[in-house]
């Protein structure tokens, strides 16, 4: 066991803690759940089309994922393409 | 001359660009009084679903002609109290072929019960019995139905009136008021430990309501685009040893674009804007949300006696101030599909850029049955609301916590790992 290892098991309490105050506390207020229109509304849709370009490499990196990743945050605005309308 | 067929160059021809939707090519003010009325004259609504066989108030039953008729619990059909008599109403799904032309939408269709609110319509309104001439008051914030205190005629807001208690279709319970109770009941049961103690004194689901809850039923046709950018692992190797040892990652980096024509079939959106504030922070109007889908597609045409007994929510919002909801809506339903497009990405992809052209929408406003219990938490001023979906039965809701007993469990919980953290720490070194 390397020190810094022996720090993060300090933390396992507070951690254990929090965590189970919040799921309790979901449970009983539900307070994450809504309609999930985006798998239960009926959508047809045309196949994707599309262009994948590669622009560069981001090598040496640390990170298991891409930064920002919001594949599947749906919810989750962002920068709008003008043009567009409501 | 007159037999020649029409031009097909020049002036007045199809060659020459047509001009803008709603243009009439001239200037009405400069014109005679009648066309000028003719031209600025507003156009008829898309869908009429105003039923005009109701509009005295009054719904006969169509074998005895009576006015005592209710919904036969379970079921759409309606039945005469006098004689008996069952019957169906009509499903606006085929009445007014809402199951399709999603992908031939072009502008904005609304249907005659979603049509804008008008801002001095009252809330009460005032009939005039056609049995016996007495006026009876109905608020239609609330009831569709009433009464005659004088002979006992049952009334109901059949007219489209412009306040927005009127929609155009309602889709009638199912579930029954012991289902629904029972639902509750077992609902709560599975959270009864850390419950607020008085709401656990008081919980009597038999105070379980009946509400037609509005919303607007809305089918698109749109285009989406998103741009962003998507990363693909080419190797992964390890740097250092023993403790030290640190895993890198080398990817290609792509510029990712998509684009997607899509229609939406029944988006179902809350139409009064309280019910639509879906802030979890000061109000639990999600357990409402959470209740959906409905079969919308068995929906009947609007008539007030499907809301005898039960209690309604007014529409107060107009189509255009629900517009930016269903971008919403609609962005999130195309950034989900397109994701199966983008598999390849093993590192994930960022989003940066989204747009979204609505080409067509149809709106529908229609009430949708809810059985709502609700508990009003003294302290934190928070109304907690079990909801039970009056055709699936899909049962959601909010009870409130026992604070210090929830605080003291998940204390004691983190004293405990903490202390086996510790152990294990000493035991280790």
């Amino acid at each position: 066991m390397s020190d810094d290892s022996g720090l993060w098991l300090l933390a396992l309490g507070p951690a254990g803690g929090v965590g189970l105050y919040w799921a309790l506390y979901r449970y009983y207020r539900n307070t994450d759940k809504s309609h999930a229109f985006e798998r239960e509304t009926k959508v047809e849709t045309k196949p994707v089309t599309g262009s994948d370009t590669q622009v560069g490499t981001n090598n040496g990196t640390r990170d298991r994922r891409i930064s920002g990743d919001n594949v599947s945050d749906y919810r989750e605005r962002v920068e709008r393409i003008r043009n567009d309308s409501g | 001359m007159a037999n020649n067929p029409p031009k097909f160059t020049g002036p007045g021809s199809p060659r020459d660009v047509p001009p803008a939707s709603g243009d009439p090519g001239f200037d009405p003010y400069n014109m005679p009084a009648p066309v000028r009325e003719e031209v600025l004259k507003p156009d008829p609504v898309a869908l009429d679903t105003n039923a005009e066989e109701l509009k005295d108030g009054t719904n006969h039953c169509p074998k005895c002609a009576s006015t005592d008729i209710r919904q036969k619990p379970g079921t759409d059909l309606l039945v005469c109290a006098f004689c008996r008599n069952e019957w169906q109403g009509e499903r606006v799904e085929e009445e007014f072929a809402l199951g399709v032309g999603q992908d031939q939408l072009d502008g904005t269709i609304i249907a005659s019960g979603a049509r804008d609110i008008a801002a001095d319509e009252a809330v009460l309104r005032t009939f005039k019995c056609n049995c016996c001439g007495a006026e009876v008051t109905i608020n239609t914030e609330s009831e569709m139905t009433a009464r005659c205190h004088w002979c006992r005629n049952v009334f109901g807001v059949n007219q489209q009136v412009a306040n927005g208690a009127v929609p155009d279709a309602v889709l009638p319970f199912h579930i029954k008021k012991d289902d629904a109770i029972a639902r509750i009941r077992q609902f709560v049961d599975k959270r009864r430990f850390f419950a607020l103690k008085a709401f656990k004194e008081e919980f009597t689901p038999e105070n379980v309501i009946s509400v037609y809850m509005p919303y607007m039923i809305v089918d698109g046709k749109a285009t989406a685009q998103v741009q962003g950018k998507g990363e693909i692992e080419t190797r992964k190797y390890t740097r250092g040893s023993g403790n030290n040892k640190t895993t890198y990652y080398d990817a290609d980096v792509y510029q990712v674009d998509r684009r997607m024509d899509f229609t939406v079939d029944d988006l179902p959106l809350e139409s009064s804007a309280e019910r639509a504030d879906l802030n979890t922070g000061h109000n639990t109007n999600n357990i409402i949300n959470t209740i959906q889908p409905f079969d919308t597609k068995n929906a009947v045409k609007w008539n007030a006696q499907y809301l005898r007994g039960c209690s309604s929510e007014k529409r107060d919002l107009d189509v255009e101030q629900m517009k930016p909801r269903l971008v919403d809506q609609l962005l999130s339903i195309a950034r989900a599909k397109v994701e199966g497009s983008v598999n390849r990405y093993d590192r994930g992809v960022r989003w940066e850029k989204e747009g979204l052209k609505v080409h067509g929408s149809r709106w529908v406003a229609m009430y949708l049955p809810v059985w709502l219990y609700s508990y009003y938490q003294q302290d934190s001023g928070m109304l907690h609301y079990i909801a039970v979906n009056g055709r699936t039965g899909e049962t959601m809701g909010s009870v409130p916590v026992q604070q210090w007993k929830l605080i003291l469990v998940s204390l004691t919980a983190g004293t405990i790992i903490e202390g086996l953290a510790i152990w294990f720490m000493t035991v280790a070194s």
